[in-house]
């Protein structure tokens, strides 16, 4: 199939799959995230990449490998992502669960994917620039992407009393499985009066926990607890508002950050790669 | 307690003075000029040491409000536009970076800004200063590369591509890690490293435009999209703009947890 023929039904399969995912936005509402809790979101993730390697190691010449590799799709999946962007920056479609940008996000996942299957070493070894970079932000979009249903952010309000009851965002309750109490609350002002300092001392699982603005308490690898307010109820009772973070994939975010940071640095000291070398 | 704010239009009459004799000598010698760079070094030099003063008076990196943020970022336009003159020695991209950078400092002497040394507790973290100086300093780069792009686009036989693209990587480099070191410290105050607000919405656009033209970047030296590579350059530094203070006048930034430096 000519070049020209596979833009055009790029062109098309774009457009298509734009309208599709905008009408089923408005029919059917959000995409339904919290379906795909563990296990249902690895088992998704790992069929969907035996599909790309399929697609790669036996269909690379392929008019859809081709489309997928082409730089075409690096310009339309970073579009894509400018376009997410400005839509949640100008509050046009405040959801990051609409369907546009899931099935946005999921093409540029696919693309990256087989961007690494293919550029991660070339006649010369391994090519360490490229390979950090694309790896880093393939591991921090698929720990956004593939994590978020595993996500849970709950809130509770601690007293000097013991509780193990927290609330979701959107206000359901869950039992914890341990109590939370209030030990001593501090906090400190300017001579301007300004707060300049909150911290919090709470008791868990028999452990004295201080708690304060950026230094929140790792409970687990994947649960963190944060300080969110604290103040007096009008009965003169002192309490604070704790946030408990329960994000599993948290460390391949972080891996992929990382990552990407050395990237960047890469790409600094580096610089451009040299005429003859890209011309080849 | 506020000396550092109180010299600020004296100091800045002697950057502004310093900076553009550099950049007239340099604009009018054909050679690189020794003497255009030594002028242009002590302006900056200048800058940092009111920087420096003014760190010290306020007893907290000055990083928090707009006019702080904008005195960053005339330092930085400042030292991108002496290195990209040392190195590909355009004569006048250092006219551009003092005009740009006197801009954001005539801003600053009509808005001076002066706040109370407080530095809120969400900012006092280890992530406050690489963050916002990183940005900045990216800020500089692209801005930059952005006169670069819309003088090529007035005068295209200009053969500025090779600085561009340069000052590109740089720019996009440094964007890159201040975006990432902004999401590690976001995990640590808020617990997610990513919370799409409207400002990190723009980071985002502004990263993925920068992305773009960074891709396009290999047909530009092969001499092709060059049009299409400038006019991303510029659609990305407009993004920019949004990301840094554009984004406070939209009614998102209500809610928005990016508000410490609306001043």
């Amino acid at each position: 199939m000519s070049v020209k023929r596979v833009g055009d039904i790029g062109i098309l399969a774009v457009v298509a799959t734009a309208a599709i995912t905008l009408i089923l936005d408005g029919w059917v509402g959000a995409f339904p995230v919290e379906l795909f809790r563990f296990p249902l979101n690895i088992l998704t993730m790992a069929l969907w990449l035996m599909l790309l390697v399929y697609l790669y190691r036996n269909h690379k010449s392929s008019s859809l490998a081709r489309a997928l590799l082409s730089p075409e799709a690096t310009y339309l999946s970073l579009f894509i992502l400018a376009t997410i962007g400005i839509a949640l920056g100008l509050e046009l479609r405040p959801s990051t669960t609409a369907w546009p940008v899931v099935v946005g996000l999921l093409f540029i996942l696919s693309h990256t994917t087989l961007v690494i299957m293919r550029g991660w070493r070339d006649s010369r070894g391994i090519r360490w620039r490229f390979s950090i970079t694309h790896i880093g932000l393939w591991l921090a979009l698929s720990a956004g992407f593939w994590g978020a249903p595993d996500r849970e952010q709950l809130r509770m309000a601690i007293t000097t009393e013991p509780t193990n009851e927290a609330y979701t965002m959107e206000g359901a309750l869950r039992v914890l499985p341990y109590d939370v109490t209030l030990l001593e609350s501090r906090i400190e002002h300017s001579p301007q009066g300004t707060p300049t300092h909150y911290e919090a001392t709470i008791a868990l699982e028999g452990k004295t926990v201080s708690l304060s603005v950026n230094h929140p308490y790792n409970r687990t690898m994947a649960q963190k607890i944060y300080l969110v307010n604290f103040g007096t109820t009008t009965s003169g009772e002192r309490y604070a508002v704790v946030e408990i973070v329960d994000e599993p994939w948290q460390w391949i975010t972080a891996s992929g950050v990382v990552m990407l940071i050395v990237g960047a640095v890469l790409l600094f000291a580096r610089g451009p790669r040299k005429r003859g070398v890209q011309q080849k | 307690m506020m000396a550092g704010w109180n010299i600020f239009p004296w100091m800045a009459a002697v950057v502004v003075l310093l900076s553009a004799s550099g950049a007239i000598i340099a604009l009018l010698r054909k050679e690189r000029s020794l003497m255009a760079i030594l002028l242009a070094a002590m302006g900056i030099a200048t800058m940092a040491t009111f920087i420096t003063m003014l760190w010290l008076s306020l007893e907290r990196p000055p990083l928090r409000t707009m006019g702080e943020t904008r005195l960053w970022y005339s330092f930085f336009l400042l030292i991108s536009g002496l290195i990209t003159y040392i190195r590909w020695h355009y004569r006048w991209v250092m006219t551009f970076s003092t005009m740009l950078a006197t801009v954001f400092i005539i801003i600053n002497l009509a808005k001076p800004e002066i706040h109370d040394q407080t530095l809120m507790p969400a900012l006092q973290s280890i992530w406050f200063v690489p963050h916002v100086s990183i940005y900045m300093f990216s800020y500089a780069l692209l801005g930059c590369a952005t006169l670069l792009a819309i003088a090529t686009l007035v005068r295209p036989k200009l053969d500025v591509d090779n600085a561009i693209e340069r000052l590109l990587y740089g720019g996009i480099a440094f964007l890159t890690i201040g975006m990432l070191t902004g999401a590690l410290w976001a995990k640590d105050a808020w617990g997610a490293y990513w919370s799409w607000d409207a400002k990190e919405a723009w980071a985002v656009a502004t990263w993925s435009l920068y992305l773009i033209a960074l891709h396009i970047a290999p047909s530009v030296m092969a001499h092709r999209r060059k049009r299409l590579f400038y006019v991303v350059i510029i659609v990305g530094f407009l993004a920019l703009q949004m990301c840094w203070y554009g984004v406070n006048y939209l009614p998102s930034a209500a809610e928005s947890v990016h508000t410490y430096n609306r001043d």
